[in-house]
């Protein structure tokens, strides 16, 4: 045991804790010790303190003990923990979405990484170009050392990083390379909705189709911006050109949907097409939109215009008939018919037939100031106002002569886009009223123009049913949604004239027929001769059937319910033929199961 | 009774193995154990009731801490005395070690792997520190601690482990030895102006002080003080802890019937959160009752203290008593959301060993100044008869 020699200097020693000891009391044989002031002062110090610090601890304690009864009991403290969970809201992006008319997304800016380096920073280039391409397997690994070698203060290294890839960087730790908040346009249906979405570049600005049209506007607002476009029925339909085009071996394929009456666009389709998140790598044919952009002669489409125009004028009546035996000379031009009859036709069977003989002259009845006049009432001669930045200007002759006037009959010698076409379709159609095409629900023109009576409208319906059921276009019809339509087979000019190889055929239809709802345009570019089709190209054996798939496939989706009850036969067919304009059968239900009533109102039973 | 503490057998320490168990206080160790014996139930039942992962492995711990805390509480008491400076010492030497390694290592590590176990030098100087200030004023008069310079040596023991314990960064550690610290100079009977001034001058240099920090350890200072600012981070835990204390009631929902901490909505509940899920399952009264566990405790503690007859064996009771007061008290008013979340584990009954460990081999020496509260101590711990 270890002594210490100091002890001893202090005669008066109390032992700490020594007041407790019940020496008195107890009857101590040591004599009591007797307490100097300093010595009594630290004591009572000490004692008083340690009480104090009791007190605190018991303090603490009970204030825990009250806040345990208060949580747990009391629950005075709910609404605090409620108001935390109430902080989050959608972040805020530097872009709108866009979204097609049921509110589905189609392009919306996801928040995103930059990755950056100051160049002056970074401390080894090499090894920090080797070790960011090994978890950027993208990035080329010469591109990323000159960069981080160039001694520049800025400059990009990657663009829109996700947070794993963000990470995975991150976790390297290499200095000198630095992460920049960005927002990334992701356009969710990919190629689908291409041609009318567009594209936008790096720094989110529109550069192509409605994010250039509307860039401003998507910048400032905050509310989605609403197409007119369907994207399911979008979908349906670039899917059935896309199978076309394979099966016809063509080079490109178009269509346009249309609301008959409001002209709004449902799906508007061109092929081929690109992915608006890899815009820069399409090929030019690929960015060119021949929906609205390309302007192509329609062919014999544009005979039910001519038609529409000859009923109109007052002039011509349907049982009025043409001279088609011989071909048609006018100047250094020949006219002739690919199914001549070789005889007199009525106006029905001209349409029904797709004479050009018959049109040429019916076109020149009417003459040239009157034909131009009509035409330039569908819209055909002036702009297109879809919005889009790619649209097209009708082409036609400066001079508008005689010769001009017959092979515009037939839809030579004059080119629109198929937006075009389909617009001015839903005018002849859907009782007279022309509205111009939009992809916006706010631009539909609530009026509307005039062009044709509905009278006129009628009969044009009835020769376009007739041209499905007894003309050019049998393999376009689908049971019970009674399409109508008419076929387009054009020579591709190529040099200074035509060729006679290479075709584009379309098929303009409406459907259904008795109440016209939805406008379908398709147009397939080189369709190839096959064997099923009897080595035949022209639109019926191709642009028809693909058209019928369309309807098949978009009809449902749309709501149009099909009605199997005939409402003609076949002399009412013959004396239409003959331009004898008689009423439609009563529809009497066959079954509850399948009425439908031609007002518009569809209801299926059970 | 009375001959005992005028035994001069007894004030010598001379005492037998047997005397010592006699005198031991073995209702503390019953408190001990039945507090432990809450923890492993709580654990078994946090595990889903299943002995694994948990409470196989904390009864093994508290097993070696308990045959830890028996052993030092039959060690003379004059040797902590005389070795307390060394154990200090120790304990600074492990902190600037771990402070040099992090360093070295780039990156924040507080503990040193000594194989079985890994050792924190921080909770090692949770008990050095108590055990060198017991020291240093235990020969002091009142007259000694009235002089400002007297103190400077005290305060440079507090300020060093607080500096590295900082430096860690772990200012939860650090404001623990600093509370601790305080409540022992009060009672060696340091002037109250003392207290007063450095208060004043504690305030003073956080202006100061703020202007030195880099923008990053201002926001990480910001966060500790306001965790609502991260209300997906720490404030996350805080509000799942009173929605889970706010379900469980007044006799709450049954033993590991916990549906906010069973179905993991309570972060963290074999450890940090562990009252939370006591609380839920056992409700308001279970609470109390475990409070009340620990109030016993500090009443030993502060009896021990009174009892005792030399300062060094008081300060001490008192210091361990203040250590376990103030892992009581963060612990359950954090999960109560009474003050910013920091990682302090509740005492006996939390997962983990360190912390066990530490406030075991505390009540063991404080367990071993209640054997030998009679012994005479001279002022550098020496025994002298007089």
């Amino acid at each position: 045991m270890m002594r210490f020699p100091s002890f001893r200097r202090q005669p008066r020693f109390v032992y700490p804790g020594e007041e407790l000891r019940p020496v008195r009391a107890m009857g101590s044989s040591l004599p009591p010790q007797v307490l100097d002031g300093a010595a009594r002062r630290a004591l009572e110090t000490g004692r008083t303190r340690m009480l104090v610090t009791a007190g605190l601890f018991a303090l603490a304690f009970l204030s825990i003990s009250v806040r345990l009864v208060d949580v747990m009991v009391l629950g005075s403290d709910h609404r605090a923990a409620t108001v935390h969970r109430a902080a989050a809201t959608a972040p805020h992006t530097e872009r709108a979405d866009i979204v097609d008319r049921n509110g589905v997304v189609l392009a919306t800016n996801l928040p995103a990484m930059n990755l950056y380096a100051n160049a002056q920073r970074v401390l080894d280039p090499a090894d920090a170009a080797s070790r960011l391409v090994g978890v950027l397997p993208d990035l080329k690994k010469s591109e990323v050392f000159e960069r981080l070698s160039s001694g520049r203060p800025f400059i990009y290294l990657a663009r829109n990083l996700t947070p794993r890839q963000q990470q995975v960087v991150n976790d390297l730790g290499i200095p000198g390379v630095y992460f920049e908040d960005s927002e990334y346009r992701a356009t969710l249906h990919g190629h689908l909705a291409s041609h009318v979405l567009g594209a936008t570049d790096l720094d989110n600005n529109g550069i192509a189709g409605v994010e250039l049209a509307f860039d401003s506007a998507l910048k400032q607002r905050t509310e989605p911006l609403r197409l007119t476009l369907d994207i399911r029925v979008q979908h349906a339909v670039r899917k059935t050109i896309l199978d076309a085009m394979a099966h016809f071996k063509a080079k490109a394929g178009t269509a346009v949907v249309l609301d008959a009456r409001t002209s709004e666009i449902l799906s508007l389709v061109s092929l081929p097409d690109y992915d608006p998140e890899r815009f820069g790598e399409a090929s030019e044919d690929a960015r060119f939109n021949r929906a609205t952009l390309g302007v192509y002669e329609m062919g014999s489409t544009f005979k039910v215009f001519n038609t529409a125009m000859a009923l109109e004028s007052g002039k011509i009546r349907l049982q009025d008939t043409y001279d088609t035996t011989k071909p048609l000379r006018i100047a250094r031009f020949s006219i002739r018919d690919s199914h001549p009859e070789d005889r007199w036709l009525t106006v029905s069977e001209i349409l029904v037939h797709s004479s050009n003989i018959g049109s040429a002259r019916i076109a020149m009845d009417i003459g040239p100031d009157g034909q131009r006049a009509f035409l330039g009432s569908l819209g055909l001669l002036g702009p297109i106002a879809t919005g889009l930045p790619e649209s097209g200007s009708p082409l036609y002759p400066d001079r508008w002569r005689d010769v001009s006037t017959m092979t515009i009959s037939f839809g030579h010698g004059i080119a629109v886009t198929p937006v075009h076409l389909a617009t001015a379709t839903a005018a002849v159609i859907n009782g007279g009223v022309l509205r111009r095409a939009t992809l916006l629900p706010d631009h539909i023109e609530a009026e509307g123009t005039r062009v044709i009576q509905p009278e006129t409208s009628d009969v044009v319906r009835r020769l376009m049913r007739l041209v499905v059921q007894d003309g050019t276009a049998k393999k376009a019809d689908v049971v019970g949604y009674q399409v109508g339509g008419k076929t387009g087979t054009a020579e591709k000019a190529s040099g200074g004239g035509y060729d006679r190889k290479k075709l584009r055929t379309s098929f303009i239809s409406a459907f259904p027929m008795n109440d016209p709802k939805y406008v379908v345009l398709v147009v397939l570019d080189e369709p190839q001769g096959l064997k099923e089709t009897f080595n035949f190209a022209t639109a019926g054996w191709n642009a028809a059937p693909t058209a019928g798939r369309v309807i098949e496939a978009i009809a449902p989706l749309l709501g149009v319910f099909p009605n199997h009850v005939p409402t003609d036969d076949k002399a009412i067919r013959e004396a239409l033929l003959k331009g004898h304009v008689r009423p439609y059968l009563a529809a009497t239900p066959v079954s509850t199961a399948t009425t439908v009533s031609t007002g518009g109102v569809h209801a299926p039973a059970q | 009774m009375a001959s005992e503490f005028l035994s001069p057998r007894l004030r010598r320490g001379d005492m037998t193995l047997g005397e010592k168990l006699w005198q031991m206080s073995w209702s503390l160790v019953l408190l001990v154990i039945a507090i432990a014996g809450v923890g492993f139930l709580m654990l078994y039942s946090a595990a889903n009731g299943s002995m694994d992962p948990w409470t196989s492995r904390q009864m093994a711990r508290f097993s070696v801490g308990l045959v830890l805390m028996l052993g030092l509480a039959l060690v003379d008491v004059r040797l902590f005395m005389r070795y307390a400076y060394a154990v200090y010492g120790i304990a600074l030497a492990l902190l600037v070690l771990v402070e040099v390694k992090g360093t070295i290592g780039m990156g924040a590590q507080r503990w040193i792997d000594v194989g079985f176990f890994q050792l924190q030098p921080s909770e090692v100087m949770k008990i050095a520190l108590v055990l060198a200030l017991a020291r240093y004023f235990h020969g002091a008069s009142i007259d000694d601690v009235g002089r400002p310079g007297y103190l400077l040596p005290p305060i440079a023991l507090v300020l060093a482990p607080v500096a590295l314990v900082l430096r860690q960064p772990d200012l939860g550690t650090a404001l623990m030895l600093l509370m601790g610290a305080t409540v022992l100079f009060f009672l060696s009977g340091v002037r109250m102006w003392v207290f007063g001034l450095v208060a004043a001058v504690g305030v003073g240099t956080v202006p100061v002080a703020w202007q030195f920090l880099h923008e990053y350890q201002k926001k990480r200072v910001l966060t500790f003080l306001n965790p609502e600012n991260d209300p997906l981070g720490a404030g996350y835990h805080i509000m799942q802890s009173k929605i889970a204390l706010g379900s469980g009631g007044l006799f709450g929902k049954g033993f590991m019937q916990g549906t906010q901490s069973h179905l993991n909505f309570l972060p963290e509940r074999q450890t940090d959160f562990i009252f939370t899920m006591l609380a839920e399952e056992l409700g308001m009264v279970g609470g109390l009752i475990l409070i009340g566990l620990y109030v016993l405790v500090l009443i030993y503690g502060f009896a021990i203290s009174l009892r005792c007859r030399q300062q060094f064996g008081r300060l001490v009771a008192i210091g361990v008593t203040t250590t376990f007061f103030l892992y009581v008290f963060i612990n359950i008013a954090m999960v109560m959301g009474l003050i910013p979340v920091v990682g302090v584990p509740l005492p006996l009954i939390s997962y983990g060993g360190t912390a066990m460990l530490t406030l075991m081999i505390g009540i063991g020496i404080m367990m071993s100044v209640h054997v030998h509260r009679d012994v005479q101590m001279g002022r550098r711990g020496g025994y002298d008869d007089d």
